[in-house]
């Protein structure tokens, strides 16, 4: 169904992390994707997701995420993940150094790099107190 | 919900820790756990069968990253084989391909070199 959009907001804690990545399939199998990009699909919204859990709200409070998701035409769906956590653009991210031997690799900071690999087309922006980080994913991809 | 399942068997003396599902923050401490009790026991060197894995994220990533270190100080390995599609993809993107220990089979791995 074209233009269409749903949402879902879910608490952000690890608990919530498969309703997440479930709710984004409906999308995919909406938006017809192939079973490749649904699983790059599951790793874009893991690592999205996660990452502000773990980030967003570092006070302790019980904090949000907001899903939402659209299939612009068959085989492309658009995904926004927000929250209302500390402003956090992660294009502005530092890459890490993969040069470095395993002795002085960090064993972290390797889900926004393979969110910025994966989702060429991410876009991020603060609204308000939220912030809402968009990514397409097509068919073809 | 159970999404990975870690099947642990013991060929030419060393431990082959065999990987199915996904491997993503929910199931990443679990294969850790595993590990670290294999390395509990004295084993320097892990065989990981990744040909039954589909998914990894960051979090298993970390697990891998975390165990390699610890055997390599111990002057062991972690020894990883079979990976393919998104699993391999991954390690590809990440880098860890070149980093870790990477064989096409089983067989492979248990000789290392």
């Amino acid at each position: 169904m074209p233009g269409a959009t749903r949402s879902l907001t879910i608490a952000a804690n690890t608990g919530s992390l498969h309703a997440a990545t479930e709710f984004a399939r409906t999308g995919a199998l909406e938006a017809s994707l192939p079973e490749a990009r649904i699983g790059e699909l599951d790793l874009l919204i893991e690592e999205i997701f996660m990452n502000v859990c773990w980030h967003a709200y570092p006070d302790g409070r019980q904090g949000v995420v907001a899903l939402t998701y659209s299939v612009p035409a068959p085989g492309e769906l658009r995904v926004e993940v927000a929250d209302q956590g500390a402003a956090f653009n992660p294009l502005t991210a530092a890459p890490p150094d993969l040069t470095l031997n395993l002795e002085g690799r960090p064993i972290g900071g390797l889900g926004i790099f393979l969110v910025k690999t994966l989702a060429p087309s991410l876009t991020y922006r603060r609204d308000r107190d939220w912030n809402r980080l968009t990514f397409g994913i097509t068919a073809s991809s | 919900m159970t999404i990975v399942t870690i099947e642990r068997s013991q060929l030419s003396d060393q431990v082959v820790l065999l990987v199915s599902g996904r491997m993503d923050a929910e199931a990443a401490p679990e294969f850790e756990d595993q590990c670290k009790a294999c390395i509990a026991e004295g084993r320097t060197v892990l065989v990981v069968d990744l040909g039954e894995l589909k998914y990894v994220s960051s979090m298993g990533l970390r697990s891998f990253i975390s165990v390699a270190k610890t055997l390599q100080a111990k002057g062991g390995a972690l020894r990883l084989c079979r990976l393919g599609g998104l699993v391999k993809q991954v390690f590809e993107i990440t880098g860890l391909l070149v980093l870790f220990q990477v064989y096409e089979s089983v067989d492979a791995a248990l000789a290392g070199g």
